[in-house]
């Protein structure tokens, strides 16, 4: 007898804990249909490849083309603005199918190739270090307000060109946008709010970086104006996207990840053994257990069978980063916490075309935050009980609401 | 006359993002698994070979000098 599968993704018990959920999913119903969202949900590794690597059958454009009402719902008033924010959306090339999003995506793919990006470790190790100092100063930090959250906007920041002074009102709008994927009724005017207030800041700006090009990250997206990809709005709508998606991922990935060490004081141990030879897959290791990014988005082209259903054009899925990691036909003992794992195809970048673009940048970030930080610290620990820890009601971010941590001074 | 290269995709590693076949259309194309395979590996010039290998995200693509065996790429 199967216990009947709760659909409401967004109560605070699933929300605290995907893993217990998902891993009875994956056993008990793959493909399933989520009737609540009026949603497929996919739990399975191998399914999640093969939907992301079949974007011809699951297209991105699930903004544009979605005929259901946004779920959860949302207040009947504030339906003109969920249609304003949708437009929005869907200027994003990663709601963009091939052709275009291949066009799309060259404009800035080769900003944060390999090679580009390791140029960047020097000055993320700096504002690391400059970071920690101010903590190990303070004698206290919240891992997550002064540690996780103002690294990756400095570096994206930075990437962008943006004046430090601007960084606290960018985080401010920044965060407006993350009622994305939320559950919150009256979601779509802080959304709208975010949308406007980032497009009055950056037009300006971008509208400088049009006439005079430099090298950075929205001079990038301007070149890609100047070349007819892109028309203003959706300039300012992917330099939007790529503010965002650079920090608040990898905001996830560094508390996450210190969470994970923290409560895995063996891992912990090892990994400040030997912080630098070890940093690689402890990070990879962070990025499968417990992943920044929950659940990706898609609507289907056209009716296609998988494991086992049907499902029909037009309606839309959701795959679980968080359940395919842990999934034991790819990874054996999935449920332990392992720095040493190897090898670790897990899919926090997901797969196939809209592979994360920032992938390479992420790691990055996360293996200097977390080498330095056990470096620094010993005995790091919770500054409050776990049970106090909790996580904002998202479908798509793995957030803490906040991290409070400890060491022996 | 272009120097003859090797050209290799490692599919331990390949995420089948494609932008290599996008960078040298006639050099790689996607196999069943929608992973990048080796289609031709004088399809497009070495610059062009070496900017999709240099622009893969996960540095799956391996180039070298098929006489010499000088690594090109990484």
């Amino acid at each position: 007898m199967v216990t009947a599968i709760n659909d409401d993704l967004f109560s605070q018990t699933i929300v605290d804990d995907p893993y217990t959920y998902f891993n009875q999913i994956r056993e008990d119903d793959p493909v399933h249909w989520n009737e609540k969202y009026e949603l497929w949900l996919v739990s399975r590794y191998a399914d999640l490849v093969w939907v992301a690597r079949h974007p011809e059958v699951f297209s991105s454009e699930w903004w544009k083309r979605d005929p259901r009402s946004p779920y959860p719902e949302i207040d009947e008033s504030d339906m003109g603005l969920y249609q304003y924010v949708r437009e929005f959306f869907s200027d994003w090339f990663i709601q963009h199918d091939r052709p275009e999003h291949a066009e799309m995506r060259m404009v800035v793919h080769g900003y944060f190739n390999p090679k580009a990006m390791e140029q960047w470790r020097p000055m993320v190790q700096n504002a690391v270090q400059s970071l920690l100092d101010e903590a190990e100063e303070r004698g206290t930090m919240d891992a997550m307000k002064d540690f996780a959250v103002p690294l990756p906007l400095l570096v994206i920041a930075q990437m962008m060109g943006m004046p430090n002074q601007d960084r606290t009102f960018i985080r401010e709008l920044a965060e407006k946008l993350l009622f994305l994927g939320r559950g919150e009724l009256d979601r779509m005017q802080p959304l709208t709010d975010g949308i406007n207030g980032l497009l009055d800041y950056l037009s300006p700006i971008v509208d400088e970086r049009v006439k005079n090009p430099g090298d950075d990250l929205l001079s990038v997206l301007a070149i890609g104006e100047k070349k007819g990809i892109y028309n203003r709005q959706e300039v300012l709508a992917n330099a939007i996207l790529l503010l965002l998606a650079g920090h608040e991922t990898t905001i996830n990935l560094i508390c996450n990840g210190t969470l994970a060490l923290i409560q895995h004081p063996d891992q912990l141990n090892a990994f400040q053994q030997d912080t630098v030879g070890r940093a690689v897959r402890a990070t990879e290791e962070c990025l499968r257990y417990d992943a920044p990014v929950r659940s990706i988005q898609r609507i289907a082209s056209e009716d296609i069978e998988l494991g086992g259903k049907t499902i029909r054009k037009d309606e839309r899925l959701r795959w679980f980063i968080s359940s395919a990691n842990r999934d034991p036909e790819v990874f054996t003992d999935p449920e332990t916490f392992d720095i040493s794992r190897y090898p670790n195809p897990h899919v926090a970048f997901g797969s196939g075309i809209h592979h994360c673009l920032g992938a390479t940048l992420a790691r990055l970030e996360g293996q200097e935050a977390l080498r330095l930080l056990v470096e620094r610290f010993s005995n790091l620990n919770l500054a409050v009980p776990v049970g106090k820890l909790s996580y904002q009601p998202s479908i798509t971010f793995r957030s803490l609401k906040s991290l409070p941590v400890t060491w022996s001074k | 006359m272009p120097r003859k290269l090797k050209v290799t995709v490692d599919t331990n590693v390949c995420v089948g993002n494609a932008m290599c076949e996008h960078y040298a259309s006639d050099t790689f194309a996607l196999n069943d698994d929608r992973q990048s395979m080796v289609t031709n590996e004088g399809g497009n010039t070495e610059s062009e070979i070496l900017e999709a290998a240099e622009n893969c995200p996960v540095s799956a693509i391996t180039v070298m000098d098929a006489e010499n065996g000088e690594t090109l790429f990484p």
